[in-house]
């Protein structure tokens, strides 16, 4: 383990990121297809002018989606970082134990149903996440309690099942269906309701501070299961705490924004150089960074083809691989 | 698919009175029951509930005149049907006619920018169910912007949802007309090819691997229409991929293609591949682009339809010209 920096070092790196945060949220909401001047921002997010067309573009078009990207990131991130501490395992990411392919099978089995002019809807996507969840934690099960190895086996023999699932589901549906699911595969921000912003936030913040509160027997349980056992942690229950909340994370985020790659294999990886592997100030740092890293993404997504757009999954993507392998070189170098 | 267009040109629902309506029913009525009519009506005027082709419920204006197009098909009917003034915006994919270039565009069918679609101001929105996404207009009724959508499946369904806009938009006359002439060119092919044998056609989408037209799109209704049989037609998806074994064993007397950039090449490359070169249609020199205009919805659709019929039937057509 890595010297952790003193309490207040913390305390500022932490207030920093809140900082870079809000400011990169506005330069946000300032940007898009539509020029508006910084003063017609503000007063319409303000609302200063209610209907005016800068107030419907920047609180009903701008803002909940880069709030919704903010909730994303940043669940996706901190399930990055439970996963990889869990399973022992640098590769780990959100979507290694098949819960993002379990999703996309759910949003995909109700387009095909739905037929004509459905909506993949959220709700499949998160029953499908939940059912994966289950089923990944039945097969991970050994002896009465989670093996991080079985757990991996069986999240990814699950995933690539999940997988075969969504290609031959793929083939039955229309041409101008498959064309939207590509959209929800590659992960995208566009399809915003309130009501998903609504239900989503609290679940997710208190999703994350539950897992936070775990942190320092994560920090435990890298030394080791048998050190954590001795250590007086009960590794079972604390295993079991992390994989259904760092799960829940990611079938949340899935759910209404289909499964951005990159992100939580990322963030926590960037954390862990900023910060060390305490996960007292990892967990916090890691939520901060994948707000910030998807708010970037999907402004890039918004603006790079505008009027068109990119689906953020492509943007993270694009971008995840170049930063992963400047980071191996950087840290193995 | 015929059933479903049909129940939606019935159940169109009721709405406040067109102005012709209350021309008549202001002969048989007193005056003092129509000021209070007049009334009643100017109150509900600026909008209506209605259902879309689609099965949504729209919150439709009575003179729609801000429109923004976002499907190629339907930027090509309005100025078709000369709404093309009524027009601020469609998608980058509008493309015809040449002024539709010059608009505003909002971005791509599927993803259209919700932001430029606000900033221009709709007061509605048109698309298709096959060209865009059942999200966007849940998105846009979000912002507090209609949208109205069309389906068309067929030559028929075409020509209908063409006849939908006109009576959406309020221009029943014009639109009336130019369905008129539609009709009589789709009975005037009709009648050119009625009795004559049906070849069977291969229309080929792509052909690494061949994918082609199956009986959910509406090429093999044009197909059909035009006097000919798609071999794909008892394939019940949209774009299937077939097999060359398959295509041999139907052996198609002509082969199809949209005339797009994919087939640069040339129709000679299919002399040189293995298993193309062997089908009759082939061999025979029987291949032919036909225009792209085939796989849109709009009333260009009907030129392609007299194309294909003058590919399958020349000599029907020359009688025709010289009885």
């Amino acid at each position: 383990m890595t010297l952790s920096p003193t309490r207040r070092n913390v305390l500022l790196l932490l207030l920093a990121l809140a900082a870079a945060l809000i400011l990169i949220d506005f330069c946000a909401l300032a940007l898009g297809g539509v020029h508006l001047s910084l003063g017609e921002v503000w007063s319409g997010l303000l609302s200063r002018h209610p209907g005016s067309e800068a107030s419907v573009i920047v609180r009903d078009i701008r803002l909940p989606r880069i709030l919704l990207a903010m909730l994303v990131g940043a669940a996706l991130a901190v399930s990055g970082t439970g996963l990889q501490a869990l399973l022992r395992n640098p590769l780990a990411d959100p979507y290694v134990l098949g819960i993002s392919s379990g999703s996309a099978l759910g949003a995909i089995v109700a387009l095909w149903i739905g037929g004509r002019m459905a909506s993949a809807t959220p709700l499949t996507a998160f029953v499908g996440a939940v059912l994966t969840m289950s089923w990944v934690y039945l097969l991970g099960r050994r002896a009465g309690r989670l093996s991080s190895y079985t757990l991996l086996l069986a999240g990814v023999v699950t995933a690539s099942f999940l997988s075969a699932m969504i290609l031959f589901v793929l083939t039955l549906l229309s041409t101008r269906d498959v064309r939207g699911t590509a959209f929800w595969l590659m992960g995208d921000l566009s399809v915003v309701t309130d009501v998903q912003i609504r239900f989503l936030s609290p679940a997710i913040i208190i999703a994350i501070l539950v897992l936070y509160a775990f942190s320092k027997d994560l920090n435990v349980l890298l030394l080791g299961e048998g050190e954590a056992a001795h250590l007086g942690v009960n590794v079972g229950r604390v295993e079991t705490a992390v994989y259904l909340l760092a799960s829940l994370l990611t079938g949340l985020a899935v759910s209404v924004s289909g499964a951005i790659g990159y992100l939580g294999l990322l963030v926590p990886h960037l954390g862990r150089m900023l910060v060390g592997n305490d996960h007292r100030t990892l967990i916090p740092t890691a939520a901060f960074g994948g707000a910030i890293m998807l708010v970037l993404s999907d402004t890039l997504a918004r603006t790079v083809v505008s009027p068109a757009e990119l689906p953020v999954g492509a943007v993270t993507a694009v971008a995840g691989a170049p930063v992963f392998i400047y980071l191996l070189r950087r840290t193995s170098g | 698919m015929r059933d479903s267009s049909l129940k939606n040109r019935n159940g169109f629902p009721v709405t406040s009175g067109t102005g012709s309506e209350c021309r008549q029913i202001a002969e048989r009525i007193p005056l003092g029951v129509l000021i209070l009519a007049l009334l009643l009506s100017a109150s509900a005027t600026s909008a209506r509930v209605v259902t879309d082709q689609t099965g949504r419920r729209v919150n439709l204006p009575d003179h729609p005149h801000r429109l923004v197009s976002i499907a190629p098909s339907i930027t090509e009917t309005l100025y078709e049907l000369g709404l093309g003034d009524r027009l601020v915006g469609d998608t980058d994919y509008c493309d015809y006619p040449p002024q539709a270039r010059a608009l505003p565009h909002v971005g791509a069918m599927l993803n259209p920018n919700l932001e430029k679609i606000v900033a221009l101001k709709p007061d509605l929105v048109l698309g298709t169910d096959e060209a865009n996404r059942r999200e966007t207009a849940d998105q846009l009724e979000r912002l507090g912007i209609p949208l109205y959508g069309v389906t068309a499946h067929t030559v028929e369904g075409t020509i209908q949802s063409v006849e939908d806009l006109g009576r959406v938009l309020d221009w029943e006359q014009p639109t009336q007309k130019l369905v008129a002439s539609l009709r009589v060119r789709v009975e005037g092919i009709e009648k050119q090819v009625q009795g004559q044998s049906r070849p069977k056609v291969l229309f080929v989408v792509w052909y690494r691997p061949l994918i082609t037209a199956g009986s959910q799109t509406f090429i093999s209704n044009v197909i059909q229409r035009a006097g000919g049989v798609s071999i794909s037609d008892d394939l019940n998806s949209e774009w299937p991929h077939m097999g060359l074994e398959e295509v041999l064993n139907r052996a198609p007397d002509v082969i199809l293609f949209p005339q797009t950039d994919a087939f640069a090449p040339g129709i000679d490359e299919f002399q040189k591949l293995p298993g193309w070169r062997d089908l009759a249609a082939v061999r025979n020199h029987h291949l032919y682009f036909i225009a792209e205009t085939i796989m849109r919805p709009s009333p260009r659709l009907i030129e392609a339809l007299e194309e294909l019929a003058n590919i399958l039937h020349p000599m029907a057509k020359q009688q025709g010209e010289h009885p």
